[in-house]
């Protein structure tokens, strides 16, 4: 379904991400894991095109997609959520996810111009909410609402835009242990219904019990890949994850 | 001959934007401001300047008196526009700096004037060096010295005194230098003080540079001072200093080969836009 | 009666100008800082068509689109650089169009363009401002009912975010510039119709900064605000005689006051005494 060739970046010099080939099968939910600066962030902004590659190419269902907007990856069904939740603040958390339902309507401006049915929107966003269970914040601003409920409207916002492959980039960070747990059975009920899922997280507990499959990054190249509990097991998996955190305690 | 002469004249007209366009970027680098007011700041001191030195014959009380006067203004412009609105998205501060600017033209030119005032005295205006065929007044010379000067003084400033390098810590991370002990609000006014003395100062050489001290000279040469600190990338001091000189000079050859397409202004802007839509981030900014 | 006619079809121009920007800067968000360069295309594209001999309702057409192709080339811009970037930008814009103007023999330089043929009387170009002005009103409160309002206020409050949730960020700016900056050219082409004479200084910074402080003062976003700010900053200067003599004095006083007491202008005033928020 998504297919990353050869992936490679540099920032002034540093490879971030160097020659990463991946594959993301259909019906899936794959686990993207790393120690920090392993250049999962920088991988997911290759692969969703916030950055474009130095070289290599990205496919999604078999189309080229490497010069792709965003946008447009958006309406094909490919859709990323931010690390940091980034709401339409002066919106409501109703209207937030009303505008994503929207997008058949939105694609042309001058199309956009003449519309002003809201009805089908409103109606599939509340749909929306109460099967993430927020229904009871529709009408407040996004401004003002919780980070837990924030979480649930961004993956609502996915969602409303049909989403075929969904790419959450740590989605339960900031989430208590309870709230994370919840929120990880909600992220497998989607896999379950038929969306695949790529998750970039860092609560590895989380992870090796939702996902199917686990791609561990190191330095920027692909360290290790396959079944969570084989891939958890790996020296060398463990010395990667080790080593930076004794980096971690030597910096501190 | 000609070209040697044109590249100085561009190079000295940099040397002036380069002490507008350094305080502009101070204050953007602390506060994300676009500081267009400044423009009233360099016009009082202009006319302070004019002032004491037909008063008391005396350049240097002049200079003196006006970085004084510009140095107390700029900080009160700081307390009384921008710290009530610093929490409010940019436009409202970049707003309000266009309505103190255009207030304050109005405001000289109720107490000056419209027409502008002369030096009674202005000997480096008129006392031009020769230097083989070249020629330039004292006024072009002192403007370099003074931008050198100033410029070094600075430098040691931010790189030498505890006060500099607590300024420079608290660009990078406010709430860092904070917890250091660094005051926050001490470091504002001390930026908007630096900023304001060296756009009084400008101000009084532009003056001299002239002849001519009038309400609305600051405003076209603080558009230019922003244009300036976004060509060099916000923020950015090297940025800022490279973009003056360069624009400085694009002027003093445009003024010559583009005077039937447009003028000096518009000269300025286009190389801005030109720059900007090839490397957005500006000159020397980082790409995000 | 000819001083109050005139009046009202300034006040009307104002309205298409500060609603045309309120467009660009509130409902889209991108800051501009070079309306009157626009308005100043629809009144040189309208005045050099209307004496080549054009009737004048197709002057006024090719000032418009003008002006919005400009504003179509400045939205490409937008895309380049943001905020800060683009405010410095747009105001570049009306430097080099006033530079340019300035220069060209064929627009006349520094004289501008005189004898412009008028075929209207003075209660026909207030009706004609007028009815821009109401029409202009209907379209900003259509756009804000509509997607493309909506489309607007995503891209407004967080470009990244818009782009993705599927909404063509680049488009709806390019829209937006479109729409705002033929509006300004609709103005100017009645404008120079209506004076016979034009002149660049007549778009130059302060013009820019008077529009701006229109939709400042009313209340950036808000149809009705805008439109009430855009009246009273005409009115002003011609109620309060000193006022004009102090003009600049007191527009920047208001900018300032407005800023620092009631960003939101007097929509957010009306929503902090009623509650309300103004369309």
């Amino acid at each position: 379904m998504l297919e990353g060739r050869d992936l490679s970046i540099a920032f002034g010099g540093v490879r971030a991400v160097a020659g990463v080939n991946l594959r993301v099968e259909r019906g899936e939910l794959a686990g993207l894991i790393g120690p920090n600066g392993a250049g999962k962030t920088t991988l997911l902004r290759l692969l969703t095109g916030v950055l474009a590659p130095d070289s290599g190419s990205v496919r999604f269902e078999g189309r080229d997609v490497t010069q792709m907007p965003i946008h447009r990856r958006a309406q094909l069904g490919f859709v990323l959520t931010h690390q940091i939740v980034r709401p339409f603040r002066d919106m409501t958390v109703l209207d937030n996810v009303m505008v994503a339902a929207a997008t058949q309507v939105t694609l042309r401006p001058w199309r956009a111009l003449v519309s002003v049915d809201t009805r089908p929107a409103r109606l599939r966003a509340q749909a929306l909410l109460a099967r993430l269970g927020i229904a009871d914040a529709a009408d407040k601003p996004a401004r003002s609402v919780p980070l837990g409920y924030l979480k649930r409207m961004q993956v609502a916002r996915a969602l409303a835009l049909e989403p075929r492959l969904l790419m959450l980039d740590e989605p339960l960070a900031g989430l208590n242990y309870t709230e994370a747990a919840r929120f990880a059975d909600l992220i497998a009920q989607l896999n379950a219904e038929g969306i695949t899922i790529v998750l970039v997280e860092h609560n590895l507990g989380e992870v090796t019990r939702i996902a199917r499959r686990l791609l561990v990054l190191h330095n920027g190249a692909v360290l290790a890949e396959g079944v969570p509990r084989d891939v958890m097991a790996r020296h060398d998996v463990r010395d990667a994850y080790l080593g930076a955190d004794q980096d971690a305690v030597a910096h501190a | 001959m000609y070209y040697v002469e044109l590249l100085l004249v561009g190079l000295v007209w940099g040397c002036t934007y380069a002490m507008m366009a350094l305080g502009l970027t101070l204050v953007y680098g602390l506060l994300r401001i676009l500081h267009v007011a400044q423009a009233t700041v360099f016009t009082l001191g202009a006319y302070v300047g004019l002032l004491v030195a037909n008063h008391t014959g005396s350049l240097a009380a002049a200079f003196v008196a006006a970085g004084l006067a510009a140095g107390a203004l700029g900080p009160l412009i700081y307390r009384l526009v921008y710290q009530p609105i610093l929490d409010k998205p940019p436009f409202v501060a970049l707003v309000a700096s266009i309505g103190v600017l255009i207030a304050m033209e109005d405001g000289f030119r109720l107490v000056f004037g419209p027409y502008g005032l002369s030096f009674a005295k202005n000997t480096w205006f008129t006392t031009s060096l020769r230097f083989g065929g070249l020629s330039l007044n004292l006024v072009q010379i002192w403007i370099a010295i003074a931008a050198v000067v100033l410029l070094l003084l600075f430098a040691l400033f931010a790189t030498r005194t505890r006060a500099g390098v607590a300024w420079r810590a608290t660009v990078s991370d406010p709430a860092i230098a904070e917890s250091f002990g660094v005051s926050v609000s001490g470091v504002r006014h001390l930026s908007f003080f630096i900023a304001s003395v060296l756009a009084g100062v400008a101000g009084v050489l532009v003056g001299l540079l002239n002849n001519l001290v009038e309400p609305g000279m600051g405003s076209v040469i603080s558009y230019k001072g922003l244009a300036i600190i976004v060509l060099g990338g916000l923020g950015n001091v090297p940025g800022t200093l490279l973009a003056s000189v360069l624009l400085g000079v694009v002027e003093s050859f445009g003024t010559v080969y583009l005077d039937k397409v447009m003028d000096r202004d518009a000269i300025a802007f286009m190389f801005l836009i030109v720059v900007l839509m090839i490397r957005p981030q500006g000159l020397l900014g980082k790409a995000h | 009666m000819d001083y109050y006619l005139s009046v009202a079809t300034f006040a009307a121009l104002n309205v298409i100008l500060a609603l045309g920007l309120n467009l660009i800067s509130g409902f889209c968000g991108q800051v501009s800082l070079g309306h009157a360069a626009f308005y100043g295309l629809g009144a040189y594209g309208a005045a050099l068509c209307s004496v080549a001999g054009l009737p004048m309702g197709l002057s006024v057409a090719v000032g418009m689109m003008v002006a919005g192709a400009f504003g179509i080339l400045t939205g490409f811009a937008a895309l380049r650089v943001r905020e800060d970037f683009l405010a410095i930008v747009t105001m570049g814009v009306g430097f080099l169009f006033l530079g340019a103007v300035r220069k060209q023999a064929w627009l006349g330089a520094e004289m501008g363009i005189a004898k412009i043929p008028s075929p209207l009387d003075k209660w026909g170009y207030a009706m004609l401002a007028i009815g821009g002005a109401v029409a202009l009103l209907l379209l900003s409160l259509h756009v804000r009912r509509s997607w493309m309002g909506r489309a607007f206020g995503a891209v407004a409050q967080d470009e990244d975010a818009a782009r993705s949730i599927g909404i063509d960020v680049s488009g709806y700016k390019i829209a937006a510039f479109f729409i705002g900056t033929a509006a300004a050219g609709l103005a100017g082409g009645i404008y120079a119709h209506m004076t016979q004479l034009i002149v660049p200084d007549a778009f130059n910074f302060v013009q820019s900064v008077t529009i701006l402080a229109m939709v400042v003062v009313g209340g950036i976003g808000s149809t009705l605000g805008v439109v009430a700010g855009a009246v009273l900053l005409t009115l002003m200067p011609e109620m309060f005689r000193f006022i004009n003599d102090y003009k600049l004095l007191v527009y920047g006083g208001l900018l300032l006051a407005v800023m620092r007491f009631s960003p939101e202008g007097l929509a957010g005033l009306v929503h902090r005494w009623t509650g309300r928020r103004l369309a």
